[in-house]
């Protein structure tokens, strides 16, 4: 058969890179894990391998559960992260369509603008923003991120959304039109769910930064329980020089947990959104 | 129709006579509703500091001063915690320049906005005269403009931390006096597999702990005390520069040029270095979780120069924002924290940490539990701003945030000549001093 390959070319060709990637892939994992299951005199002990554990211990997973609300905070992040990824999802569609679909004047002008409010940095924009939110009354509350957010969001989902409306044939939504629907029908019963890989891209993408974002969350998010995982772990387990290493370890761990489940179960959907557009179809 | 026609049109009697008793009836309500607000005690107040690296400090303030503060006055008490090493100063800066609802805090780099700061001299005074007297160094910070900007209230020690079992074994059993000795005892101690780990990144107190306090004990300053004349460049500076290069070479592990301030803690609880400058947070978390090491490491003093011994203070100041929408509040706040009813079991729950700008503290039998934390206490005695002699204004703040003296000594140990290291810093200054 064409393409097939003998054992030692599908050793060197296949097994060998997809273990190196492996191995290179869940290293960081791996290192939290070992950090966060030794107490800290093995911890500090530079005798002992960094990656093995002599005395498995669950101290800090129980110091961190009983000593700071991390489990509040994990709650206050999927609430957020949820919330700004559906306002943002729903916006972001709102401006990509047309922007893929119709043709209107400074059409171009508007997306490059989209790309360009995409690239504004955070550190030009936290004293305006934290000066509306105060206005607003929204200080030390999670609608504060929810809806500041979005800001972040919008531009990257409407970019991504852009591309892959454009990989969508035009043809398509025309039939349907001299069928008789709306631009609206069209839009939803045609186009919109042939688009669900894209929309779950963009969904899973802002998710995650949403749930890593940390300088607005850091301004506007006070209390310690209404903080989200980023801030309140860097606030309560970084004290002064002393880093809680085991804590952060554990905490970081867990944290990352909802986003490798998330991955793992739309990886398909996902690829196939930001590939799209990428190769002429 | 214009405007005045349309109202003279429109407006009768009737309606004129309506609207004057309404809008008497409103100022009526509104100045009653002012004479209320004024009388009223304000819903909470908002005190905002730096996570502690003594948990403990943090703990007594939420379990013992929190529920106090709300008995004695009603007033909610809320203590925001912000992380340490760059979180803290762009929140004073956003809730400085969007008026957030925070009433007081640790107002770092105080610098950046002593105008919206509240001037609170009748606290310091008051407190002063209480409380044995401020140290002088601390006004330098705190007085700006002949007004307390701020209250002080403590220093964060730094001193040498270094292993005391190690340098007995090298034959070492008094820690070094003078810059001099300290070389030549880390020279043996590398030999020995245990080098020094003096920090100098972009860190936010490790490095110009000890390596500001060189500059000066070898005579050199970065700007004078008028705060316009730079005097960096000078055969004093450039012997400071050339020690450095000796230490790191003869002295020092090799990656502590570039360390960020838990470099040192985390390299010496893995028993990587016998020596470094940092406050007691090394100590404290050696006594917690190896309490072996903990009983050999020991605290002591910068060693001096030719010009004397100096340290440098990274003090903390509790100030008021000037947008608290009850600035009496507040104040009452401030003054009722910095009661020794309040204020001195503050400093005790956590081992002295914050050691005390105010005298009556120099002998606190505090700092008898632990005598290796004396040392810390005495930083006060040769402690200076980091921008001495010159004022702690913006612009000192600048050369500290762009690390501009760190990185002349860090370019020297990677290799640039003095001259043009002095050169680039000297550079530097001018861009800022003009």
């Amino acid at each position: 058969m064409v393409g097939e390959l003998t054992w030692p070319r599908r050793l060197l060709g296949l097994w060998v890179p997809l273990a190196a990637l492996f191995v290179f892939a869940l290293f960081p994992f791996a290192w939290m894990a070992a950090t966060s299951l030794k107490a800290n005199a093995e911890l500090y002990d530079p005798a002992a391998n960094p990656m093995w554990i002599r005395h498995p211990s669950l101290v800090h997973y129980i110091d961190l559960f009983k000593e700071t609300n991390f489990v509040v905070w994990i709650g206050n992040t999927m609430l957020v992260a949820l919330v700004s990824t559906l306002i943002s999802l729903l916006l972001g569609v709102m401006l990509a369509y047309p922007l893929a679909r119709m043709r209107f004047p400074a059409a171009g002008l508007l997306a490059i603008s989209v790309a360009v409010a995409y690239l504004v940095p955070q550190t030009l924009l936290f004293v305006p923003m934290a000066d509306l939110i105060n206005r607003m009354k929204l200080g030390d509350s999670l609608s504060a991120v929810m809806l500041t957010y979005p800001t972040l969001l919008v531009p990257f989902c409407a970019w991504l959304l852009i591309g892959y409306f454009k990989t969508v044939p035009r043809e398509l939504e025309e039939a349907a039109l001299i069928d008789g629907a709306s631009r609206w029908r069209a839009m939803t019963r045609v186009i919109l769910p042939l688009c669900t890989p894209g929309f779950l891209s963009a969904g899973i993408f802002a998710f995650t930064l949403a749930q890593n974002e940390f300088l607005y969350a850091l301004l506007f998010l006070n209390t310690s329980t209404i903080r989200t995982v980023p801030v309140g772990v860097t606030g309560e387990l970084i004290r002064g020089d002393a880093f809680y290493w085991g804590q952060l370890m554990a905490a970081a761990l867990l944290g990352s947990l909802p986003v490798v489940l998330i991955y793992s179960f739309f990886v398909k959907y996902y690829v196939a959104g930001l590939t799209a557009g990428s190769v002429k179809g | 129709m214009a405007r005045s026609d349309c109202f003279r049109g429109s407006t009768s009697r009737r309606d004129f006579l309506k609207l004057s008793v309404a809008g008497a009836a409103g100022a009526t309500v509104g100045a009653d509703w002012r004479l209320r607000k004024a009388s009223a005690k304000p819903a909470q107040i908002t005190f905002l500091r730096e996570s502690s690296y003594v948990k403990e400090f943090d703990d007594y303030f939420k379990n013992v001063l929190i529920p106090r503060y709300q008995q004695d006055t009603g007033i909610k008490l809320v203590y925001e915690i912000v992380a340490a090493g760059g979180s803290a100063v762009p929140r004073l800066v956003s809730i400085v320049e969007s008026k957030a609802p925070v009433d007081a805090g640790w107002v770092q780099q105080e610098w950046l906005y002593r105008e919206a700061l509240l001037d609170v001299s009748d606290i310091a005074e008051e407190v002063g005269k209480q409380q044995g007297g401020w140290y002088p160094e601390i006004k330098s910070l705190s007085v700006w403009g002949g007004k307390w900007k701020s209250v002080p209230f403590g220093n964060i020690g730094q001193t040498m931390v270094y292993r005391r079992d190690w340098f007995d074994a090298a034959g070492i059993h008094t820690f070094p006096d003078t810059w001099e000795e300290f070389l030549e005892a880390g020279t043996k101690l590398k030999k020995a597999g245990h080098p020094y780990g003096m920090s100098m990144g972009h860190g936010f107190a490790d490095n110009n702990s000890w390596l500001l306090p060189l500059l000066w004990g070898f005579g050199g300053q970065v700007v004078a005390k008028d705060g316009k004349t730079i005097t960096l460049d000078s055969a004093e500076t450039a012997r400071a520069v050339d020690y450095v290069r000796k230490l790191y070479k003869d002295a020092c592990i090799d990656d502590c040029v570039g360390w960020l301030d838990p470099a040192n803690n985390k390299a010496f609880l893995t028993s990587q270095i016998s020596c470094t400058n940092n406050a007691m947070s090394i100590l404290i978390s050696a006594k917690r979780d190896l309490p072996d090491m903990g009983k050999v490491i020991d605290h002591a003093l910068n060693p001096k120069g030719p010009k004397g011994r100096f340290h440098s203070l990274v003090p903390v100041t509790h100030g008021i924002f000037n947008h608290t929408p009850d600035p009496e509040a507040a104040k009452h706040f401030l003054r009722w924290l910095m009661d020794p009813k309040q204020v001195a079991a503050w400093y005790r729950s956590a081992f002295m940490y914050h050691a005390p700008f105010l005298h009556a503290y120099d002998r606190d039998p505090e700092w008898d539990k632990e005598p290796r934390f004396k040392p810390d206490q005495r930083v006060l005695e040769t402690g200076k701003l980091v921008s001495w002699p010159a004022p702690a204004d913006r612009k000192a703040g600048e050369v500290v945030n762009k690390w501009i003296v760190i990185d002349m000594f860090a370019k020297a140990c990677t290799g640039v000549p003095t001259k043009a290291a002095i050169a680039d810093a000297a550079t530097g200054l001018k861009q800022i001093y003009g």
